[in-house]
């Protein structure tokens, strides 16, 4: 699988056009992105290196008549560091070389923002420092000296604050005054560590390096661990570097890495307490201490199921709604035009009848879940996420997600799944490892969704019973359950550690929301699109010219014999994959047409036992072809085939053995 | 009476010991000297009755932890003396002392520890033990024991690989960094400590691998020492 979305180019990420190009780094949540957003504006482009989830954006900005490339990298707490986030960035530095590296910090938590802009100088880069969220963090009685950390640090620093476009030009204009002006100065750690430093910045200066100032960051590069560090030495400075090494080992007896980010918060600390003043009297509760109740078990447990039932019923209730009034509104005003349309076209026979069912029934089916669902849905997501809850969910379901081989963040996905799974694939798609990815996105795909409730609802629900109906879905879960032990033993890897920052509560950006959820749904609708109406043309080919009842003669064996259904209904199941509940609207119409009942009943055709292995089946077996087309640009081909592969198996196992259980305990 | 070769050896048992079983190469590698002088060695401590052989690997007796616990002693009171009073670098401090503990008698030791206040740890901060051979518990427990508002330091953190330590250092989560546990999450689910100004979610398998000590109620360093 290459191609992602069009503005999507793996590998090759490019530099963009402009006078002087900036690239903006941070540690995660300091407002980066929004700083980003209100820098540039309209030829933003996202891309990522291959096998990296981690985006960075490129855009331009314009400053007056003169033109600013802008870089936006994944949020970091270090640029030397073995995540993925320190290896995008570190990667994509080197890649693109940026005139001016602005750091942008948060003034809350300075002092570990600081180790990114001191570790950034180290590696002689041209830093601007913008001390973003000022407002907040005001509004928690901190303030920032911010002339005179730039004066201490000899860089310019900005104050900022990005979600109202405060400070924006002056860190534009900032960024072409630092071109101008030399590196900063050199800037010393402790003098033991620079005592035993020395002999390796000689050693550079004498094998390669052009100055003082490049053979210095070298040097601190390969005490940090760098690795493009040592590719760059030849014999003589590696051999220095492993003395030093081992001397500041000894001396210090800790790993030199650790020891030089132990100076280096020192630093960054010290610096911190020098420019930052903190109020103490604040006579109103401060927004952390109302966010730590979304932590504190007693309070965050009741929130987390608050939250996981507003997810779910907002999928299944609000989606539903949304998605029928979408539906209605496309039968009374697109379809009749597309119809026309057609008709003028193709005339009125079986080639425009199955023009309709791709035109009109497929891009129906596809914006009645990118409309309802995953627009609103990613809207609602952004802002739990905007605001730092989804941290606080995650911290609290960790424990129940990693029996599932999965991190507390995974939760939100697999709930989504159960109104809808498109938007839960995507929101999979964000987890942190492809081992997570994967198995997330395998477990979406067979948790129940609100089409195939309401099929399951609607025919053994309506004809046998509600407790029926439920006395499947427990089964559904049962199976999902296992499957979930299954796909968590046969995994190669473990789930890693978890590790994750907490931040207070954030005031959302609506716009920065909303323009996320346009993203998704726009990448959806280009992904998925396309396939929908491609497969909505073969399965309105084959229906349309009868050819589908010689489909009936290979599904016989399994539908009949095995399952024990009425050869019809297998059909019905395959064209079940464009939505899942036309699989009941069609097997209802069939029925009537097969048997020759007047009236819509399901029970004149099958019994009560039939139905439920029908719906049971339906649930289990080939999801949607919409989530099929998102699972398949994430996963792969060879994925996407063992997983649709495996639902039919194991539809087919759980649906043959309860057609012969089923009459065993009195239901036939 | 153990030679100075042999107090060597039981310090480097000593140290090696406080981080998990001895094996004879690992003792061989410390010293610098093959397998087969280590082996002789160890033949001639073992019938002093210093040290058992359990398995092949090495472990003190309750004389031989008496004398090595007496040479660290030393040891560590003259890195104490070397960096403190006579202002050497730590870098040199080691092998200075490994030459001068040899001389202090227990009436040396007396004066120089009064000399200096009674120090707690060395240079290193690794413990003093006392004239009668205590040492102030150091082991610590793993973080995920702690109960929420204990106040900790990190003393060390358990990784085969280092990647874990360098991450965490990072965030500036290093051994001597104080953390407070804020919350728990239910069902022995993750942490939330408080580092500095940041506050992280720490899983167990990772909080397991820091090993903190602290001062608070409840927290884990005060029973598990070592005895």
């Amino acid at each position: 699988m290459s191609s992602h979305c069009d503005a999507c180019r793996d590998g090759s990420i490019e530099r963009p056009p402009g006078e002087i190009v900036i690239a903006l780094v941070g540690n995660p949540n300091v407002g980066k992105s929004t700083l980003f957003n209100a820098l540039t504006g309209i030829g933003v482009f996202t891309a990522h290196y291959p096998g990296t989830t981690r985006e960075v954006f490129v855009g331009t900005s314009r400053v007056g008549d003169r033109s600013v490339g802008v870089i936006d990298l994944p949020g970091t707490y270090a640029l030397g560091g073995t995540g993925e986030d320190a290896w995008v960035t570190r990667r994509a530095l080197e890649d693109l070389q940026p005139d001016v590296v602005v750091v942008v910090l948060d003034p809350t938590t300075l002092a570990r923002n600081l180790y990114l802009a001191l570790e950034a100088l180290d590696l002689g880069m041209r830093v601007v420092l913008a001390v973003n969220l000022i407002d907040e963090a005001a509004r928690e009685g901190v303030s920032v000296d911010v002339a005179a950390l730039g004066v201490t640090l000899d860089v310019h620093a900005v104050s900022t604050i990005a979600t109202s476009g405060v400070g924006v030009a002056d860190l534009a204009q900032a960024a072409f005054a630092a071109v101008r002006e030399p590196t900063p100065r050199l800037r010393t750690y402790g003098r033991d560590l620079e005592a035993l430093l020395h002999p390796l910045v000689v050693a550079w200066q004498g094998n390669g390096a052009p100055d003082e100032h490049t053979a210095r960051a070298r040097a601190l590069a390969m005490i940090g661990g760098s690795e493009s560090a040592f590719g760059l030495a030849n014999d003589t400075v590696r051999a220095e570097a492993r003395r030093v090494q081992t001397a500041i080992n000894s001396h210090f007896a800790e790993e030199p890495a650790t020891h030089l980010a132990r100076e280096r918060h020192g630093s960054a600390g010290m610096l911190a307490d020098a420019v930052t003043t903190r109020t103490e009297h604040v006579r109103r509760l401060l927004p952390r201490d109302l966010w730590s109740l979304t932590t504190k078990p007693v309070t965050g447990v009741p929130l987390v199921a608050l939250a996981i039932a507003a997810v779910f019923a907002f999928l299944f209730f609000v989606g539903d709604f949304l998605a029928t009034g979408f539906s209605a509104i496309w039968a009374a005003v697109m379809s009749p035009a597309i119809g026309t349309l057609v008709t003028a076209v193709a005339g009125d026979g079986v080639v425009s009848r199955v023009l309709l069912w791709g035109f009109d029934a497929g891009i129906e089916a596809s914006l009645a879940i990118g409309l309802p669902y995953i627009l609103t849905f990613y809207f609602l997501l952004g802002l739990l996420e905007d605001t730092g809850y989804l941290n606080s969910l995650a911290f609290l379901t960790d424990r129940l997600m990693h029996r599932l081989g999965l991190h507390g963040r995974a939760i939100v996905p697999l709930v989504a799944a159960a109104g809808c799974n498109v938007p839960a694939l995507v929101a999979a798609g964000q987890l942190p490892t492809k081992r997570e990815r994967f198995i997330a996105s395998t477990l979406v795909l067979f948790v129940p969704c609100s089409a195939r409730t309401a099929v399951i609802l609607g025919a053994v629900g309506h004809y046998i019973g509600l407790e029926a109906a439920l006395i499947v879905l427990g089964i559904v879960f049962l199976v999902w359950g296992v499957l979930a032990l299954v796909l968590q033993r046969i995994l190669p890897g473990s789930s890693e550690g978890l590790v994750m920052e907490m931040f207070g509560f954030r005031r959302p950006s609506v716009r920065r929301v909303a323009a996320k959820a346009w993203e998704q749904f726009r990448e959806f609708l280009l992904v998925a699109m396309p396939i929908v109406i491609a497969g909505s043309l073969v399965l309105g080919g084959l229906y349309e010219t009868g050819w589908l009842s010689y489909l009936s003669g290979p599904l016989r064996p399994f539908i009949e014999s095995w399952l024990g259904l009425p050869a019809v209904a297998g059909l019905t199941l395959v064209v079940g994959m464009l939505r899942k509940e036309l699989s009941l609207q069609l097997l209802v119409a069939l029925s009537a047409a097969t048997a020759g009942f007047a009236a819509a009943d399901l029970t004149g055709i099958m019994s009560e036992a039939d139905l439920i292995v029908y719906v049971l089946v339906n649930a289990l077996a080939l999801p949607c072809i919409s989530s099929v087309a998102v699972f398949w640009r994430r996963h792969g081909v060879w994925r996407t085939i063992s997983v649709v592969g495996a639902s039919i198996a194991i539809a087919l196992l759980v649906g043959g053995i309860l057609a012969r259980v089923l009459p065993l305990v009195g239901i036939a | 009476m153990p030679t100075a070769a042999m107090d060597e050896y039981l310090e480097s048992i000593y140290k090696l010991a406080e981080k998990g079983a001895v094996r004879p190469g690992q003792l061989a590698e410390i010293m610098g000297v093959s397998g087969p002088t280590v082996t002789a060695t160890l033949k001639r401590l073992e019938s002093s009755g210093l040290i058992d052989r359990p398995d092949g690997g090495v472990a003190l007796t309750l004389a031989g932890r008496q004398a090595a616990l007496d040479i660290v002693r030393r040891h560590r009171l003259a890195e104490r003396f070397l960096v403190d009073v006579l202002k050497l670098p730590w870098a040199e401090v080691h092998d200075e002392a490994c030459q001068l503990e040899h001389a202090l008698s227990p009436r040396v030791q007396q004066a120089l520890e009064a000399f200096m206040d009674n120090p707690a740890v060395c240079p290193h901060g690794h413990p003093i033990p006392s004239a009668d051979g205590v040492v102030a518990p150091q082991g610590g427990g793993p973080l995920c024991e702690c109960a929420i508002g204990d106040a900790v330091e990190v003393l060390r953190i358990d990784d085969e690989d280092g990647a874990l330590l360098a991450y965490l250092a990072t965030l500036g989560l290093f051994p001597g960094t104080p953390v407070r546990v804020c919350d728990v999450a239910p069902f022995k689910g993750p942490l939330l400590v408080e580092v500095g100004d940041a506050r992280y979610a720490l899983g167990r398998d990772i909080a397991r691998k820091i090993v903190v000590a602290g001062e608070a109620g409840g927290s884990p360093g005060r029973s598990g020492g070592r005895s």
